[in-house]
C-alpha cells in the first residue's frame, strides 16, 4: 500500500498556517496601508487623484503646524462640542432607559411607544436642529446658552431613541425560564426587576452606547451648523471653509476624527472595567 | 449478511489523529485504529464523548487529515472519493438553508453535481416522498419541526445517490418518539437504496437497533476497543427492543467499553 | 395575529397622543409667543399651507416648492446610497475572499464609523466643487460602511457545518460563494441598508444647506431666514422626517420582496 508522503509545504502555505505570522499581519498590514496613504498625501499623489490642490487639501505637516498654533482655540471648541455631546448623551440615555423601564412594565402601551421612538431615530438631524433652535429662543437671553440647550436637546433625542430600543430588549429578552424561576419563588415585581431585568440589561446598555457615542458627536457637529451661536468643532470646519482657510478647517476635521476615536476608546475601557463580571 | 457477500469497501489501517489543545499539548484523539467496512453494511461507531468517533468519521470523509495511517475506499483515498462526489453526510444539526424551500434544499447537492433541472426535481420529489414530506416541498425550513428538518437533512443526503452515507449523531437532538419513527424510516430507506452507512452515536440502544456491526470506541486516548456483531434479524421492528436477545446485545456492548463505566 | 394587532393599536394610540400633545403645545404657544408659527404652528395650519395654491416662491405653491426641491435631494441621496451600498457589499466580499485585504482594511472600516463623516461635508464640497457630486459622495460614504460591516458579519455568520457540507460534495469555491455565503449575507446586507438609508437622506439634506442649489435643505434654510413662508420650513421638517422613516420601511419591504423565506413564519 502506498504510504502517503507529506509534501514539503510552500512558503505561502507555511505563512498561512503560522498563527504568530497571521497575528503580526493584523497589525502590520493596516499600519502599512496608513503609511502608504500618508506618503501619497505628502507627495501630493492624492491631490492628483482627486484633482485638487494643496490649498484645499493641505499637506500633513501644514495641518499639523496649524493644529499646534491654534491649539488654545481648538481646545475651546472641543470643550463646547464635548459638553453638548456628553450632556446630551447622558441625559438622553437616562431618558431612554426610563422609557424602556416604563415600556417593560406596561408592555401593552410600551411596544407601540417604542416603535414611535424608533421612528424618531430615523428623522434626519437636519430637520430636528432648526426646530429645536426655534423652541429654545426664550430659554435664555444669552445666545451661547440658548444654542447649547438646542443642541443638547437634539443629541438627547437621538441618544434616547437608541437607548430606549436597546434597553427594552435588555429588560425583556431574558434567559429562558428565568422569569419562571422567579415566579416559582413568588418574587415581587420589584425583586424581579432588581435581580433579573436590571443586570440583564447592562450589556445592552453598552450595545446602545457603542452606537450612541459616535452618533452623539456626529449629531452635535451637525446641530452646530444650524446653531445661532458660532462655536464647536463642527461649526469651525464650516466657518473656516467659508473663509477659505482650508488648513484650519482640516485641523478641525482632524480634531473631530480624534474626538470620535478617543471617546470610543474611553467607552471600551469603561466597558472592560464595568463588564468584568459578565461573559 | 453471509460471509460470502462480504466485500471490503473501506480499509482503515493504523489510523491515528493527534490534536493540539489550547495549551499546546498533544491530545491523542485516535490511536492505531484498524477496521474494515463492508459494502452495503450498516455500521455504527459508538462511544462516549471524547472517544474520537466523530474524528474517525471525519477522516473517512476527508474532513480531517489523519496524523498517521491510511484510509482506502475502494482502493482510493478519501479525497479522491470526495472529489468524485460519492459521499453523503448527515450532520447532528439539520444544516438547512433558510432561504431555500425544502425541495430546493434537497436539490442542493444535485446542483453542485450539475444535474439537469428536470432530474433534480424528479429526484427531490422521490426523496421527499421517501421521508414522507411530499406535502411540505414548498415550505421553508423554519416552518418545520425539528424532526421534519432532520428528515429533510436525510433526504438531501440520500438524494445525491451516494456510495457511502456518513451520519454524525443525526438523531441525538430529537425526542424519543421522533427518534423511533426516524429509525424505522432510515432502515426502510437503507433497505431500498442499499448504501453503506457509517453511523456515529453515543446511544447504545440506537446502535444495536440499527446496525449490522458496532465499533465500540473508548476515550483517553481514543481507540477502537471492540467490534460487536448484531445478529438481530432484518427487517427490524420496534418490538425487538423488548426481547431478551436485544437486551443481551445491549449488555454485551456496554461491557465491551474499556476503562470501566462510562 | 393578536400581538401584532395590539402593537399597531398602541402605536396608533401613541401617534394620537403625540398629535394631541402637539396641538396643546400649539395652543399654549399661540397665546404666549409673538410669532407662534415659527415655534409651533397648529397642525391644521401646516395642512392648510400644504393644500393652499398661494404662490410662495417663483410661481410655485408651498407643496410644489417642497416636492421639486425634494426631488433633487432624494435623487442624489438615492444615487449615493446605491453607489455606497454596492461598494459596501463588494468591499465585504473582497474582504471575505482575501484575508490579506480583510486584515488590511478591517481596522479602517471600524475607524470610519467613529469619524463624524457629516462634518466632512463642507470639505468634500470644496474638493469636488460640485454640489451634486458631493451629495452623492457623502451619501455614499455614509451608506457604505454600515452595509460593509453588516455584510461582512453576514459572511462570518455562516456555520462551519455549511462549509463542511459543501466540502463533502466537493463544491468549487465560486459555488460556495454563490449558494451559501452570498445568500447568508443578504439579511445582514439589508440590516446595513436599513441603517444607511436614513443616513443617506440626512447627508443629502445637509449638503443642500451648504450651498444654494434648490435642494430641500436649501429651501429649509431660506424659509428659516424668512425668504419665503415659514410653513415651507414646517412642511420640509415633516416631509424629511417622513422620508427618513419611510426609507427604513422601504428597505424592509424590498427585503421581503427579494427573500420569500422572510414572508413566511
Amino acid at each position: 500500500m502506498a504510504q502517503k508522503r507529506k509534501r514539503p509545504k510552500s512558503l505561502y502555505h507555511r505563512a498561512k498556517d503560522n498563527q504568530q505570522f497571521q497575528a503580526a499581519m493584523t497589525v502590520v498590514l493596516p499600519v502599512f496601508l496608513g503609511m502608504v496613504i500618508l506618503v501619497l498625501w505628502q507627495t501630493q499623489t492624492l491631490h492628483q487623484i482627486f484633482h485638487t490642490d494643496t490649498f484645499t487639501l493641505p499637506l500633513i505637516d501644514r495641518i499639523g503646524t496649524i493644529f499646534i498654533e491654534n491649539r488654545a482655540k481648538i481646545w475651546e471648541n472641543v470643550k463646547a462640542t464635548m459638553t453638548v455631546a456628553l450632556i446630551g448623551l447622558v441625559l438622553g440615555s437616562l431618558l431612554g432607559y426610563l422609557i424602556a423601564i416604563l415600556a417593560a412594565f406596561f408592555p401593552k402601551m410600551g411596544t407601540g411607544g417604542l416603535s414611535v421612538i424608533g421612528a424618531f431615530a430615523s428623522i434626519p438631524v437636519v430637520a430636528l436642529a432648526p426646530v429645536m433652535n426655534n423652541w429654545t429662543k426664550g430659554v435664555s437671553s444669552d445666545a451661547n446658552t440658548r444654542s447649547m440647550v438646542a443642541k443638547i436637546l437634539v443629541v438627547m433625542l437621538i441618544a434616547a431613541a437608541n437607548m430606549g430600543l436597546n434597553a427594552y430588549r435588555g429588560l425583556t429578552e431574558l434567559k429562558p425560564y428565568a422569569l419562571d424561576l422567579m415566579a416559582v419563588y413568588a418574587a415581587k415585581r420589584r425583586t424581579v426587576f432588581q435581580k433579573l431585568q436590571l443586570p440583564n440589561s447592562v450589556p445592552y446598555i453598552f450595545v446602545a452606547l457603542k452606537v450612541s457615542v459616535p452618533a452623539s458627536i456626529m449629531t452635535t457637529i451637525v446641530s452646530e451648523y444650524f446653531a445661532e451661536y458660532i462655536i464647536g468643532v463642527g461649526r469651525q470646519i464650516r466657518e473656516n471653509i467659508v473663509l477659505a482657510q482650508y488648513s484650519t478647517a482640516w485641523a478641525y476635521i482632524a480634531t473631530a476624527c480624534l474626538l470620535g476615536i478617543v471617546s470610543y476608546v474611553i467607552l471600551m475601557v469603561l466597558q472592560k472595567i464595568l463588564l468584568r463580571n459578565y461573559h | 449478511m453471509s460471509e460470502l457477500e462480504k466485500n471490503v469497501e473501506i480499509e482503515i489501517r493504523d489510523l491515528s489523529v493527534t490534536f493540539k489543545d489550547n495549551s499546546g499539548n498533544d491530545v491523542q484523539a485516535l490511536t492505531a485504529v484498524n477496521l474494515d467496512i463492508y459494502k452495503g453494511e450498516f455500521i455504527s461507531l459508538l462511544g462516549p464523548s471524547g472517544c474520537g468517533k466523530t474524528t474517525l468519521l471525519r477522516c473517512i470523509s476527508d474532513l480531517q487529515e489523519p496524523t498517521d495511517g491510511t484510509v482506502r475506499i475502494d482502493g482510493m483515498t478519501p479525497k479522491e472519493i470526495r472529489l468524485k462526489q460519492k459521499f453523503g453526510f448527515v450532520f447532528q444539526q439539520p444544516v438547512l438553508f433558510d432561504w431555500r424551500t425544502v425541495k430546493k434544499n434537497v436539490e442542493l447537492p444535485l446542483e453542485i453535481m450539475y444535474e439537469s433541472k428536470a432530474e433534480r426535481a424528479k429526484r427531490a420529489d422521490e426523496m421527499l416522498e421517501l421521508v414522507g414530506l411530499q406535502n411540505f416541498a414548498n415550505h421553508y425550513p423554519k416552518q418545520l419541526s425539528g424532526g421534519m428538518q432532520q428528515r429533510v437533512n436525510i433526504a438531501r443526503a440520500f438524494g445525491s445517490w451516494p456510495e457511502l452515507l456518513l451520519m454524525d449523531e443525526p438523531f441525538s437532538a430529537l425526542d424519543e418518539f421522533t427518534k423511533e419513527k426516524l429509525h424505522e424510516d432510515l432502515l426502510r430507506i437503507w433497505r431500498q437504496t442499499n448504501k453503506t452507512i457509517i453511523f456515529v452515536t453515543h446511544n447504545i440502544q440506537e446502535a444495536v437497533f440499527l446496525s449490522d456491526r458496532i465499533c465500540v470506541l473508548s476515550p483517553h486516548p481514543g481507540r477502537l476497543s471492540a467490534i460487536v456483531d448484531v445478529d438481530l434479524p432484518r427487517p427490524r421492528t420496534l418490538e425487538m427492543k423488548d426481547t431478551q436477545h436485544f437486551n443481551d446485545l445491549v449488555l454485551k456492548v456496554r461491557n465491551s467499553f474499556e476503562g470501566g463505566s462510562v | 395575529m393578536k400581538s401584532k394587532k395590539e402593537k399597531m393599536l398602541s402605536t396608533l394610540l401613541w401617534i394620537v397622543f403625540l398629535v394631541i400633545a402637539w396641538e396643546v403645545g400649539a395652543c399654549i404657544v399661540a397665546v404666549t409667543k409673538r410669532s407662534p408659527e415659527n415655534i409651533l404652528p397648529h397642525l391644521y395650519q401646516i395642512i392648510a399651507a400644504a393644500c393652499s395654491t398661494k404662490q410662495v416662491s417663483a410661481g410655485m405653491s408651498a407643496t410644489m416648492v417642497v416636492l421639486t426641491s425634494a426631488r433633487a435631494t432624494i435623487l442624489r441621496a438615492l444615487v449615493g446610497f446605491a453607489v455606497g451600498a454596492s461598494i459596501g457589499f463588494l468591499l465585504a466580499l473582497i474582504m471575505k475572499l482575501s484575508g490579506f485585504f480583510e486584515k488590511m482594511l478591517f481596522p479602517y472600516l471600524m475607524l470610519i464609523q467613529l469619524i463624524p463623516v457629516l462634518g466632512l461635508a463642507p470639505i468634500i464640497l470644496s474638493i469636488t466643487g460640485d454640489i451634486n457630486k458631493s451629495r452623492i459622495v457623502i451619501a455614499a460614504i455614509l451608506s457604505f460602511y454600515p452595509v460593509a460591516t453588516n455584510t461582512l458579519a453576514g459572511f462570518h455568520s455562516v456555520e462551519k457545518e455549511k462549509y463542511d457540507l459543501m466540502y463533502i460534495y466537493a463544491a468549487p469555491k465560486w459555488m460556495i460563494y454563490l449558494k451559501v455565503l452570498i445568500p447568508s449575507s443578504i439579511p445582514y446586507f439589508f440590516t446595513g441598508m436599513k441603517i444607511a438609508a436614513p443616513m443617506a437622506i440626512t447627508a443629502s439634506i445637509l449638503v443642500d444647506t451648504l450651498q444654494g442649489d434648490g435642494g430641500m435643505g436649501c429651501m429649509l434654510s431660506q424659509s428659516l431666514k424668512h425668504a419665503m413662508s415659514i410653513y415651507v420650513f414646517w412642511l420640509i421638517v415633516i416631509f424629511s422626517a417622513f422620508i427618513g422613516i419611510f426609507s427604513s420601511y422601504l428597505m424592509n419591504w424590498i427585503e421581503k420582496l427579494v427573500s420569500p423565506a422572510k414572508r413566511v413564519g
